[in-house]
């Protein structure tokens, strides 16, 4: 046990290297403060994972400092199962962003690392906050460097992209901002659990509209049909590094929200919605996957397949029971990995052709094949190949979709379908086939730093697919805290 | 009444040190007017009285001029805040060797008068002192803002802003002396006593008279209806006079009315709130949407400015002792936020009065555009900047007042302004340079704009800062 305080350090540790880029950061040298310092976060993150007892459901490593005693809230940091894996995740992605941004982001190379490393600050802090103000102080400081990213260094739409993503997180958030306030003036306490405890104190009719503010936020973030259209144009013209934060955790930071505040404080609140989430989450689950069919975007594909796969997560998260939250969970993790590593795919493609156009590609194969390989094996894992990671998600999530109600389950196995059809069909007209014409002569094939790049997220895949005991086990103590805490059908 | 004693005076030592510095400086007028001399005398000024006042003892308030002035917790706090706002706006007065000058001397001075106007309003317990120091502040910012003679749009919009703000003197004088029919007197405190037991059943003027005060008072702190001045009054004057208008009158402006209301209307607090309530909404609404269609910088911030004043009456429309405290906490805050924008505003020059000057700035320079950027987001309400504080605070006493619809329609109105501010944003990051690299700028606005970035971000890291500090009259 360490007995300083590790979630602070891995919180705040990227925002001092932000910090160092913009003072220190001349031309070159940026990159490399940018890689030391979330290196640094991911090895500061191991005694968080060496620190907590996975068979408690408590918050642990927990850090309580008097911030605002006026109006009773403490500054608190505290990890559980459940956002563990989140918090490696994040550290896991970023320095995975500083890999494949390194030679791709030539200008302004300052800003872009600083914005990086001030998102992954607020990732971490996210999934270790303890209370709702803090989650609330990070989950906006997430959209700046984010609309940055998107607005500065994305495609030639960016400017519409990021503002666009910015009003629509900004309009969830603020409803959110009213619901803490409510929240605060009722129960006298943001802490999660304190609130937990005393929900009793609020009406079921205060319940059903505090949901309703939170789900306006959190609705916003997964994104769930039908306030998902920001996601598509976001992704499309994101940065690749952009394109990871988003899918990799941004998305997850809204489901994390249900299973934070939602969930645990507003059960009433919860079952007087439960029948229209369910509905939204197969309708995501189904609407994104026949989406992706018409899309010719490569990352436009990619963002539709976001919201599918974001679909099952909500999907099993609303089922309310033990097996379909923590298959939601495993789901997001795997998510995370999986679509990060399908953007890092078509960003280093990207990288090298300058088209998105599926239409321009063709026999990526003869020319590529380590990518060729790589791109494959990504596919399959997505779309739910057995031994690979998102296969027992997925089955875990169906499996008490069915219990739930039986036609969520037909259409979730529907959406299973489907993504193997739009995935393989991606996978067919990219890389399979004759060379496309405008492609001769390019070299495609990855360089080393590409490839070692992609590869801890190949290894997390088959890891995952074989033991998801190894995410698994962490959440068994706190769902069942969760499920047993009164939201149960 | 007895003739004031040194315990009267003594009350009053910061305002005394303004004046007595405004005397020197109109002395020596004919002798500094080339030399740095005043800006340095007032800077000093400024610094003495807000430390004399942040020092002054709380162990209870104290009285003086017969009950007409007192110095407690709530004039402490608007005194060093209206200390820091003229420290500020000096600094920002600071201009280039080659550009065009007020009279230094007179300049400094109207600065100086028009700061202890403000200081004074947060000390009056009493209708007429309260009259006669926003009257000093208003006269002198009517000639501040039309102190260029030779710019006629500079006349233009004094003309309107004298125009404009004599009627809402009229407005606040003939509610005062209809409260004074009422009641019988003009202290706060015998007001409260008279109105006692007694409500707008009995005496229905008194409606009158509370609507005539508020309009008054929102005329100073550019509330919807009484708005119209704020924008033509700040494009057409120098842009720092616009900024010590934007902060100083805002928050005189609230120190009035929160007094007038947690104290001589106490018990007539819901029509005060029905008024503010009214207010506020008005002005959140037309700041918000207005701003949209803006292309002057100085035309954006003074419709932000209106609804900032709307936010700010969030925690007035209250009516609680923690309502007022929030609206002090969102005066204090907004002051350093907008003088950082201005600030920026001011550091570039001609270039900054127009949207189109910030395309590119972030490519030219990366420290000016994040220093915007941080009070824009300020602005916005995004946290953990001091804006989000002071929202926070303001929401937080509307919803326990029971406005949750008020409040509502405030976040939302919110994201509508976060369009605004965000559009600087995307023309300073994601558009490419027009104009060539802004010269350097005074040392003195740097100094200005780092103070007030520190407080924007340690106000947002500590919200709780200033709950010990802001205490309701």
């Amino acid at each position: 046990m360490s007995d300083y305080p590790v979630l602070s350090v891995a919180t705040f540790l990227p925002l001092v290297g932000a910090l160092a880029v913009l003072a220190l950061g001349r031309g070159e040298r940026a990159r490399w403060i940018a890689l030391l310092a979330t290196l640094a976060t991911l090895a500061a993150a191991v005694p968080i994972y060496l620190g907590l007892d996975k068979t408690s459901s408590e918050l642990q490593l927990v850090e309580s400092l008097e911030w605002i005693p006026a109006w009773n809230i403490a500054y608190g940091m505290g990890v559980d199962g459940i956002s563990l894996p989140f918090i490696f995740l994040s550290a896991v992605l970023t320095v995975l962003c500083v890999g494949v941004s390194w030679n791709a982001v030539q200008t302004r190379q300052r800003e872009f690392y600083a914005a990086l490393l001030v998102a992954e600050t607020a990732m971490i802090g996210l999934f270790a906050a303890t209370n709702l103000l803090l989650f609330y102080v990070f989950w906006e400081l997430m959209i700046v460097p984010v609309f940055l990213l998107i607005g500065v260094f994305g495609g030639p739409n960016r400017v519409f992209a990021a503002v666009k993503f910015l009003l629509f997180t900004l309009a969830g958030s603020v409803l959110m901002l009213v619901g803490m306030i409510a929240l605060h003036s009722t129960c006298g306490t943001l802490d999660f659990e304190q609130l937990a405890d005393a929900r009793e104190q609020l009406g079921s009719g205060q319940q059903s509209w505090l949901f309703a503010a939170f789900l306006a936020a959190f609705a916003v973030k997964v994104p769930m049909f039908p306030v998902h259209t920001w996601l598509p144009d976001a992704h499309t013209e994101a940065p690749t590094a952009g394109s990871v934060i988003l899918a990799g955790i941004l998305l997850k930071m809204g489901a994390y929200g249900f299973l934070r505040v939602s969930l645990p404080i507003l059960p009433e609140g919860v079952q007087t919605f439960l029948q229209p989430m369910l509905v939204l989450s197969v309708v995501a689950i189904v609407y994104g996957a026949y989406a992706t069919l018409v899309q010719t975007d490569i990352k436009r594909l990619i963002a539709f397949s976001s919201v599918s796969h974001m679909g099952f997560v909500t999907l099993g998260i609303f089922t309310l029971d033990a097996q379909g939250i923590e298959g939601a969970i495993l789901q997001m993790i795997n998510h995370g990995v999986l679509s990060a590593a399908l953007f890092l795919c078509v960003g280093m493609i990207y990288e090298r052709t300058h088209t998105r156009e599926i239409s321009d590609y063709g026999g990526v194969a003869r020319a590529a094949p380590v990518f060729s390989t790589l791109l494959a094996f990504f596919c399959l894992a997505a779309a739910g190949f057995p031994g690979l990671n998102s296969f027992v998600g997925e089955l875990l999530i169906v499996g008490s979709a069915f219990a739930t109600q039986s036609w969520l389950g037909a259409m979730a196995v529907w959406g299973i379908v489907l993504g193997t059809v739009y995935l393989v069909w991606l996978f067919y007209r990219v890389v399979m086939g004759e060379l496309a014409p405008n492609l001769a002569g390019m070299k495609l094939e990855l360089s080393a730093r590409e490839v070692a790049t992609l590869a801890p997220l190949a290894v997390l895949a088959i890891w995952l697919g074989l033991h998801p005991e190894l995410v698994l086990s962490y959440l068994h103590a706190p769902v069942a805290e969760l499920t047993n805490g009164g939201v149960t059908h | 009444m007895n003739s004031a004693t040194l315990s009267d005076l003594s009350v009053l030592v910061p305002e005394l040190i303004l004046v007595g510095t405004v005397l020197v400086l109109l002395l020596l007028a004919r002798r500094i007017q080339t030399a740095p001399v005043a800006a340095v005398m007032s800077l000093i000024a400024a610094v003495a009285a807000g430390v004399t006042a942040g020092m002054a003892v709380v162990s209870g308030p104290q009285i003086g001029f017969g009950g007409m002035v007192t110095v407690d917790g709530y004039s402490r706090f608007f005194k060093v805040l209206i200390a820091a706002t003229l420290a500020l706006a000096v600094l920002l007065s600071v201009r280039r060797s080659n550009e065009e000058q007020a009279p230094r001397a007179e300049y400094h001075a109207l600065l100086l008068l028009a700061s202890t106007g403000m200081m004074l309003a947060g000390s009056a317990l009493d209708l007429l002192v309260l009259y006669l120091a926003l009257e000093l502040m208003t006269l002198c910012a009517y000639v501040l803002v039309g102190i260029h003679v030779e710019r006629p749009w500079a006349n233009e919009a004094a003309i309107k802003y004298f125009l404009l703000g004599s009627f809402a003197s009229a407005l606040l004088l003939y509610g005062m002396s209809l409260t004074y029919g009422v009641t019988g007197s003009t202290g706060f405190a015998d007001i409260a006593a008279a109105l006692f037991g007694r409500g707008l059943e009995t005496d229905p003027i008194l409606l009158v008279a509370i609507g005539l005060i508020a309009s008054g008072l929102a005329f100073k702190i550019a509330a919807v209806p009484f708005h119209a001045w704020a924008p033509d009054a700040y494009q057409g004057a120098s842009a720092p006079v616009a900024a010590f208008l934007a902060a100083g009158s805002k928050a005189a402006g609230l120190a009035a009315l929160g007094r007038i209301g947690v104290v001589a209307f106490e018990s007539e607090a819901h029509a005060m709130s029905a008024v503010l309530a009214g207010l506020a909404v008005l002005s959140i609404l037309l700041g918000s949407i207005v701003a949209l269609s803006q292309t002057d910088m100085k035309r954006l911030l003074a419709y932000s400015s209106i609804a900032h004043a709307g936010y700010a009456l969030l925690g007035l429309t209250a009516g609680t002792p923690d309502g007022a405290s929030a609206t002090m906490t969102y005066a204090f805050f907004y002051v350093f936020m907008t003088l950082g924008a201005f600030g920026v505003v001011i550091a570039l020059g001609e270039r900054g009065e127009s949207l189109d000057g910030y395309r590119g700035l972030a490519a030219q320079r990366p420290g000016m555009a994040l220093v915007m950027l941080l009070f824009l987001l300020a602005l916005t309400g995004i946290p953990p900047t001091a804006g989000f504080s002071a929202k926070f605070v303001v929401i937080l006493s509307a919803v326990r007042a029971g406005y949750v619809p008020l409040a509502v329609l405030a976040v939302v109105c919110s994201v509508v302004s976060a369009f605004i501010y965000m559009r600087v944003a995307v023309l300073m990051y994601m558009r490419e340079p027009r104009e060539a690299v802004p010269p350097a700028f005074p040392v003195a606005v740097s100094a200005a704009l780092v103070v007030a970035a520190l407080v924007t971000v340690i106000g947002g890291v500590l919200p709780g800062s200033l709950s010990s500090w802001a205490v309701s009259p």
